[in-house]
């Protein structure tokens, strides 16, 4: 393959003395990405036979996965480069996939640090790449299709990632500074002399990050899932209950069960669980929806502490309102990156 | 219950008949969802009687009116040292429809010889004015009336010859029992 005579070279070019290393690691890894390949396969399938018209997801993606013998040189490269600008790819020519690419992006560092640091990024490095791309995106358009398959993605991403979910949205700006000027420099670059370089650069980059991005082979594709435009509500709900916030989730179960009354104490109706969750004054004073309403309608003061209401703090729980702003903040974050 | 049932039909003019003067501003505001709050005034109405039943509060007690529970009787014991101890007064209470957004009126049904009382029974009482939350209930405003009794606010009295002679307790209690008519019923 040109993949493999191109990755060979660059291992060649440069760091000849981790070429050896770099063929060991290929040799082990070899089984597992095959495995990780196969399974991306079956996903791309399923998610095209699934959603065939589905926009932006399959147009880029189908011209990623397009890629024969003549164009597997082209996709390289342009995962070399969504790898070296770390997510800055948007603001580069290759828009044409911009749902990928923050995918990519993320697949990328997974796949590339899962080849270990491999300092000559040799053939497996760029499988294990395009393994990142594929699945990434094939994820997020299942998630607009079907939620059979996403589910076992969920549970992978929620076995491996339980414990780090919360730092992944905020890793995702700095590296795209970290590799501004990989971005700019690669500008000048040709298309295809640029490969081993910045492979090489990039490796010498990251290790810091690798252990970290290692053991979360998926997890990248789940947090950048709100890329998927048709699916804004039900993944706005991702990220407040499970995702981000899969810690917040259970003192807000337990402050439920803890110092939320059975009743509104204004109207004596049961309160139901929105009604729970709602907390509309700093002072503590729950009541129901409907009451609230009714006194917003007239003087406006908390029950409580006959404080006016603050609009600000009348939404929801603090956790709550937390999510969503962190989910928010991302999302506008690839929107921008994407236009 | 039965009797409150019957009310949940036609509560309004069972109330208007009681407070004429206070009906017509809460009713015509809110024509279109008249019985939806009747109903839930009802709700919170019996939630409050058998809260104030079951708590047991000493000196105080509320009932409804037997033919409208949006009229209530209640009575408050003078506490103990003060100038109203041993005697005991009577009140009505009239809630509105949009209770308990808004406060019911509370009057003394017994003679109460009180700088915030005047002569027809009407109380100055910030709670059941201006600072009236929806979150009082029977039992508090009964509370709030008891610890009235014993700390007027003689700053801006109903009853100027009350605040006058608040200063002097002995005198106050002398005419406390002389003005006294226990409640009849």
């Amino acid at each position: 393959m040109v993949s493999d005579s191109i990755a060979n070279a660059s291992a060649a070019n440069s760091a000849p003395n981790a070429r050896d290393f770099a063929k060991k690691k290929r040799a082990n890894r070899s089984a597992k990405l095959k495995q990780c390949k196969l399974d991306a396969r079956r996903e791309q399938w399923l998610s095209q036979v699934k959603n065939k018209g589905s926009g932006e997801d399959s147009r880029g993606e189908s011209r990623q996965r397009s890629g024969g013998g003549h164009q597997s040189l082209e996709n390289l490269e342009t995962r070399r480069r969504r790898d070296d600008e770390n997510g800055s790819v948007h603001q580069d020519s290759d828009s044409e996939s911009p749902s990928v690419s923050p995918i990519g992006l993320t697949g990328v560092l997974s796949g590339n640090h899962s080849s270990g640091n491999c300092t000559g990024s040799s053939s497996s490095c760029s499988s294990g790449s395009s393994t990142g791309c594929f699945s990434g995106s094939t994820t997020e358009e299942e998630e607009g299709g079907d939620d059979g398959c996403l589910d076992d993605w969920e549970a992978v991403a929620d076995a491996l990632a339980a414990d780090e979910e919360p730092q992944n949205p905020p890793f995702d700006p700095p590296p795209e500074g970290e590799t501004v000027g990989g971005v700019q420099s690669r500008g000048e670059h040709g298309k295809q002399s640029v490969v081993p370089d910045n492979s090489r650069s990039e490796c010498v980059k990251r290790p810091p990050r690798t252990a970290s991005a290692n053991n979360q082979a998926w997890r990248p594709d789940d947090a950048f899932r709100p890329q998927s435009l048709p699916n804004l509500s039900k993944q706005y709900s991702f990220p407040n209950t499970n995702r981000h916030y899969g810690g917040g989730a259970i003192p807000w179960g337990c402050s439920k069960a803890i110092s939320v009354p059975s009743s509104c104490p204004i109207c004596f109706e049961d309160l139901d669980k929105t009604d729970s969750s709602f907390l509309p004054c700093l002072c503590g004073f729950r009541l129901c929806l409907f009451c609230h309403k009714r006194i917003l309608e007239e003087d406006g003061r908390c029950p409580g502490c006959r404080k006016p209401y603050e609009h600000e703090c009348s939404e929801a729980e603090p956790s709550l309102l937390e999510g969503s702003l962190t989910f928010r903040l991302t999302r506008s974050h690839s929107m921008i990156t994407r236009a | 219950m039965a009797a409150v049932n019957s009310y949940a039909e036609t509560p309004q003019e069972r109330y208007q008949g009681n407070t004429p003067a206070a009906a017509p501003p809460s009713k015509q505001p809110l024509p279109a969802a008249k019985s939806v709050d009747t109903q839930s005034v009802l709700k919170r109405l019996q939630s409050e009687l058998m809260s104030l039943m079951m708590s047991g509060d000493p000196g105080i007690s509320a009932f409804p009116e037997e033919d409208n529970i949006f009229c209530w009787k209640g009575t408050i014991t003078g506490s103990k040292d003060t100038v109203f101890e041993g005697t005991e007064y009577k009140l009505s209470l009239s809630f509105p429809n949009d209770y308990p957004f808004k406060p019911p009126k509370v009057k003394f049904e017994t003679a109460c010889f009180h700088p915030n009382v005047d002569i027809y029974g009407n109380i100055c009482l910030d709670i059941l004015q201006d600072k009236w939350s929806s979150a009082y209930d029977v039992r508090t405003i009964l509370l709030s009336i008891q610890s009235l009794l014993g700390e007027p606010n003689t700053s801006s009295p109903l009853n100027t010859q009350a605040a006058q002679l608040w200063s002097n307790q002995e005198e106050y209690r002398k005419m406390v029992e002389k003005l006294y008519k226990p409640p009849t019923a």
